[in-house]
Parts: C-alpha cells; structure tokens; sequence
C-alpha cells in the first residue's frame, strides 16, 4: 500500500501532473541558462535539492506551523536550503557559481517549490513530501534539459561544450538568444500537448 | 561615464535593450496567467513596477549598511526576500486603510508580487553589478517599467487573438510563449539604441 | 483564556518565527565560515589562473601546478604583474576595468617584450547577459587578440579577416563595444607601463 503510494506520487509529476507543461510554473529562474547544457543541468539539480528538502522540513514541521506565519516560515526554510546550493557551487563549483551569477538566488522565487509545499507538504507525511518534491524538481528538470540540450546544439554546434557538429553546420545564433527559449518552449508544449493529452481525452 | 547619465543608461537599457521579462525571462508565470485581460495586467504591472523600484532602494541600503559591514553577505537571499515580503504586506495595510479605490484597483495583486522573480531578480542583479544607490533605483524603476510595457503588449495581443483560431495543443501558454518570443525579438532592435562608453 | 488566546495569536508565532530563522542562520552561518578558505583559495587561483593566461603561459588548469607556475614565473608589483617565460623573454601583465552593458569589465591584459604586441588576454571578471555578452569569456573569443596590436575594431561574428578586426559576439554588441575600448584604450597607452620597477 505504502509502497504503491510512493510510486505513484513519484510518477504523476513526470507524466501527467508535469509542472511545466500542465501548469507552466517556475520556468522563470532556469530558462534564462538553458542555452548552455551544463549550467541547466547544475540549476535543475540545485531546484531538486531545494524542492524535495524544503518539501521534507516543512511537512515535518507543518503540526506546529501557526498558520498566519506559514508563508514567512516556508519563505526562510527555502532561502536556507537556496543559501546551502548557492555556498556550496561557490566553495566547489567556482566556475560554474560564476556563471550562474543571480540565478541560484531566484530558486527561491521558483513557483514550483513554493507550489509543492502547499499543495502536498503540508498535508503528507514527511518520507511521501520528499518523494513529491524529489519527483517534481525531476520532471522540471527533464523539461528544461531537453529545451537546453535543442538550444545549445542548434545555436553553438556544441553539446556540453564539445563540438559535435561539424564546420557544415551554421549556427542558430536565434536559438541562443533570448527569444529561442521562447520558442523552444513553446514548441515543447505544443508537441506534449498534442501527443499526450489529445489521446487521453479520448 | 559620469555620474548622472549612468543611472538614465541603465534606466533605458532595463526597458528596452534588456528588458528584465524578455531577455532574462523573470516574472514569466504571473506574466502568462495575469496577461489575459488589458485591465488587470496594468493593474499588476504598476504594483510591480512600485514595489520593485522602491524594494530595489531599500535592498541596496539594508545590503551596503547592514550585510557588508558585518560580512554577512551570504544571507542576503533570505534577507531580501523577507524585505520585498514584509514591503509588500505593508503597502497591503496602508492602502486598505487610506484608499479603498486604490486597494480594489491593487489589492488582489499584492500577494502575487511576493513571488514574482523580477523583483527578487533587480535586487540580486544590482548586488552582483556592483551598481550605486541611484543606479539601483533606476534599474529597477525601469525594469519594472520595462515589466509593465511588456505585460500591457502582450495583454493587448491577446485579446486581439481572443477569437483566433489556434491549434488545440498551442492554445493558452503554448500561444503566449509564441508571441513572447517574437515580442523579444522586436524588442532586440532596440540594440544600439543605448551605447554605454 | 483571555491570556491563553492571546499567547496563542501572538507570543507562539513570534516565538515559532524567532527560532526558525535562529536555526537557519545558525545552519547558513556554519556552512559559510566552514568553506572559507575554499573560497578564498579560489578566487587566489582564479587570479593567478587569469594572469597566465595573458602571458600566455599554457598551463593545464590544475590549481597546483598553476601555483607553482604562477611562483616560479611571476614577479607581482602593485600595478602590474612582470611574467619571466621559460625562453628569456619578458611579458608584462596589467589589470584593466571598464564599463560594460550591465557592470564593470575587468580584462586581465598581457604585452610581450616590445610592449606593443598582445601576448593574450584573459577576463577576470563580468556581469553580462549568460549566453550573450558573457561569451567574452569564452577562449575563441579572448584568443582573438593574442599577437595583435591595437587598435581593433568589431565586425560580425565569423567575418574577422584584417589584423585590427575582432569578431564581435553576436547579439551582445554593447559588451562588445565595451570590451574593444577598453582593449583600445590599453593598447594606445602601453607606453606607459615602465619595465622599470
């Protein structure tokens, strides 16, 4: 029963509850890096860590939460956790924490995290609101590195910054400019939607 | 570059060349939910622009007086967004108290600028710039501004595609998403408008 | 009751709200000062790393032999740093700031022995757009100005054909710009710099 349950909190946010595709949060802090595979990567990491943690703490902590300063205490409990990524990029990831530059910060503000803790944490079980979190965090992870991995091989010729086309191909400078996050979003959606969910109206 | 054109560079640089929402994507998930109607996104649009050009003021004080003295730098993502969520409550109160007419106007988008990266976004940006007092109010007055223009565009797009027809799975988002990106690439012929030297 | 409600509505949320945020600086404060030295001892390697790179000493980017590189070669003055290379020949390598679109550029510059020609470049440090004007970073970009003399002059990206043409990053212009007169203004009063010390 128990186990039946976290398999299917784990799976509904990569299918079909997919936070970025269904309901088009959090998109704001990340997709300005996915021109480049490696920075997406080390954000989406850094936004599943804060998700499943904070999802963790405050569903431990949500019997003893006042409820008229639930908002402040969720707020810290993220800063903290987006503090811990942003110290630890700077301690051992230097190059990276450079390029990422304020966007680390603007985890916190990423709807999804608030988001899951107020639709799932807060009433779950502590072990069940990791796996949400966790889960969650994933199925925008996956999104945007998809978006990142087309971005980066149209507009540089280049996959994590190796070059895997050759002198042939002319770069999309579009694609790795603001308005090809854009329009490789919505491309992205647009394909999902049709695909899977035109079917499941049926 | 002296000390007064600066400030009016970046103030016109945030709200064209290198507006916060179409080059940094800040601000995207209330800018795709509330855009639906012109009068509710004008609505939104100045409580930003306030709320992040005074916030922006207020960070760069707390920050330059209060975190770097005490070397306290590494806190500052917990402090500015208590700061911006604390802002926020408080213009809350002083409106329903003083003007009804204004809390009507600006009331129900109070709560939904906490949240709103572009906000936290000009704070952290001015932190990481290195810019003067003045400089960081005028960016972020003309972010917000730049916020406001953009969000009013695609309000206005938006009801001229209310009775469009537009393939099943694009319809909402999918569409918005689209006409962001043409509206950043309108806006990318900007460049050159401002040259900093 | 009367106090029991009240001790409810506002001692235990203050309470509550005092001991989270003691526990998450607490938390924050261990993890900064714990990584410290980590920290500083990057941004040492990174200075160092940025000053090899305009003498245009190759080195493999690991932080110890790039220490020792950096002690063996490298003589440091208040302005300048004085690099003796492996063939007798002497580079001189100095630090330069200026505005960019967003912050301050700051170029760490190498001249061979004639003080004219580039020996390499390298950028210490950027606030661009990531993606767009942060690309100055990138070495196909820096390496353009190795064995040049200035002054340069921007042109589209991929069509640099004359000596004094750099291939400018495309849709990052003004950070272009900023970089080209900064390098402009550094290579016309080379002269300057005294091999003296």
């Amino acid at each position: 029963m128990a186990a039946g349950m976290i398999k299917k909190t784990f799976l509904a946010p990569l299918g079909k509850d997919n936070p970025v595709f269904v309901q088009i949060l959090g998109i704001c802090s990340t997709l300005a890096v996915t021109n480049k595979l490696e920075n997406t990567m080390v954000m989406t990491l850094g936004v599943m860590f804060t998700t499943a943690l904070s999802s963790w703490t405050l569903s431990v902590m949500r019997k003893w939460i006042p409820s008229r300063i639930r908002m402040m205490v969720e707020t810290m409990i993220i800063a903290t956790y987006v503090i811990i990524v942003d110290i630890a990029l700077k301690a051992f990831y230097p190059e990276m924490w450079k390029q990422l530059g304020p966007y680390v910060g603007l985890i916190i503000t990423n709807c999804i995290v608030m988001g899951r803790i107020e639709a799932f944490a807060l009433q779950n079980k502590p072990m069940l609101s990791l796996v949400d979190g966790l889960a969650s965090g994933m199925g925008y992870a996956y999104v945007l590195l998809v978006i990142a991995f087309f971005r980066e091989l149209l507009g540089t010729g280049t996959l994590w910054g190796y070059q895997i086309l050759g002198s042939w191909w002319t770069n999309w400078s579009i694609m790795i400019m603001p308005p090809g996050g854009f329009f490789m979003l919505a491309i992205f959606i647009w394909i999902v939607r049709e695909a899977v969910f035109k079917e499941g109206t049926k | 570059m002296n000390d007064i054109l600066f400030p009016l560079a970046v103030f016109f640089a945030a709200v064209f060349t290198n507006n916060i929402l179409l080059t940094n994507y800040l601000g995207m998930c209330s800018f795709l939910s509330v855009s639906k109607e012109l009068e509710t996104s004008a609505g939104l649009g100045i409580a930003v622009t306030f709320v992040m050009a005074t916030t922006t003021a207020i960070n760069w004080v707390v920050y330059h007086f209060l975190l770097v003295p005490f070397q306290l730098e590494y806190l500052r993502f917990i402090v500015f967004i208590i700061i911006i969520a604390a802002f926020v409550q408080l213009i809350e109160m002083v409106i329903e108290r003083y003007s009804e007419g204004l809390y009507f106007a600006l009331g129900i988008f109070l709560p939904l600028i906490t949240v709103n990266c572009a906000i936290l976004g000009a704070s952290l940006f001015m932190v990481i710039r290195e810019y003067s007092f003045m400089t960081s109010f005028f960016f972020g007055f003309g972010s917000g501004l730049g916020w406001l223009i953009a969000i009013l565009a695609m309000a206005g797009i938006r009801q001229r595609l209310r009775t469009a027809k537009i393939p099943l799975g694009l319809d909402g988002p999918g569409i918005s998403l689209i006409i962001a990106g043409f509206m950043a690439m309108a806006f990318m012929g900007f460049n050159g408008m401002i040259t900093i030297s | 009751m009367k106090t029991q409600s009240f001790y409810a509505k506002r001692i235990q949320p203050l309470m509550f709200m005092a001991l989270v945020t003691i526990a998450c600086i607490l938390v924050t404060a261990a993890l900064h000062l714990s990584t410290l030295e980590r920290v500083q001892i990057n941004e040492q390697f990174f200075l160092w790393r940025s000053v090899l790179d305009a003498a245009a000493i190759s080195h493999d980017g690991q932080p110890n032999s790039v220490a020792t590189l950096f002690q063996d070669m490298v003589e440091t003055y208040e302005n300048q740093y004085v690099v003796e290379t492996e063939d007798g020949t002497t580079r001189y390598v100095v630090e330069r700031t200026g505005p960019g679109l967003w912050g301050p550029i700051t170029i760490m510059i190498g001249f061979n022995d004639d003080l004219k020609t580039l020996a390499g470049i390298s950028i210490v440090s950027q606030s661009e757009t990531p993606g767009l004007g942060a690309r100055i970073e990138e070495r196909w970009f820096t390496s353009q100005f190795a064995g040049k003399q200035g002054p340069f002059r921007m042109v589209e990206e991929g069509t640099a054909d004359a000596p004094e043409e750099i291939d400018a990053i495309t849709g990052a212009t003004i950070t272009s710009e900023s970089v080209k007169n900064i390098m402009n203004r550094v290579t016309a009063e080379s002269g300057n710099i005294s091999r003296e010390q």
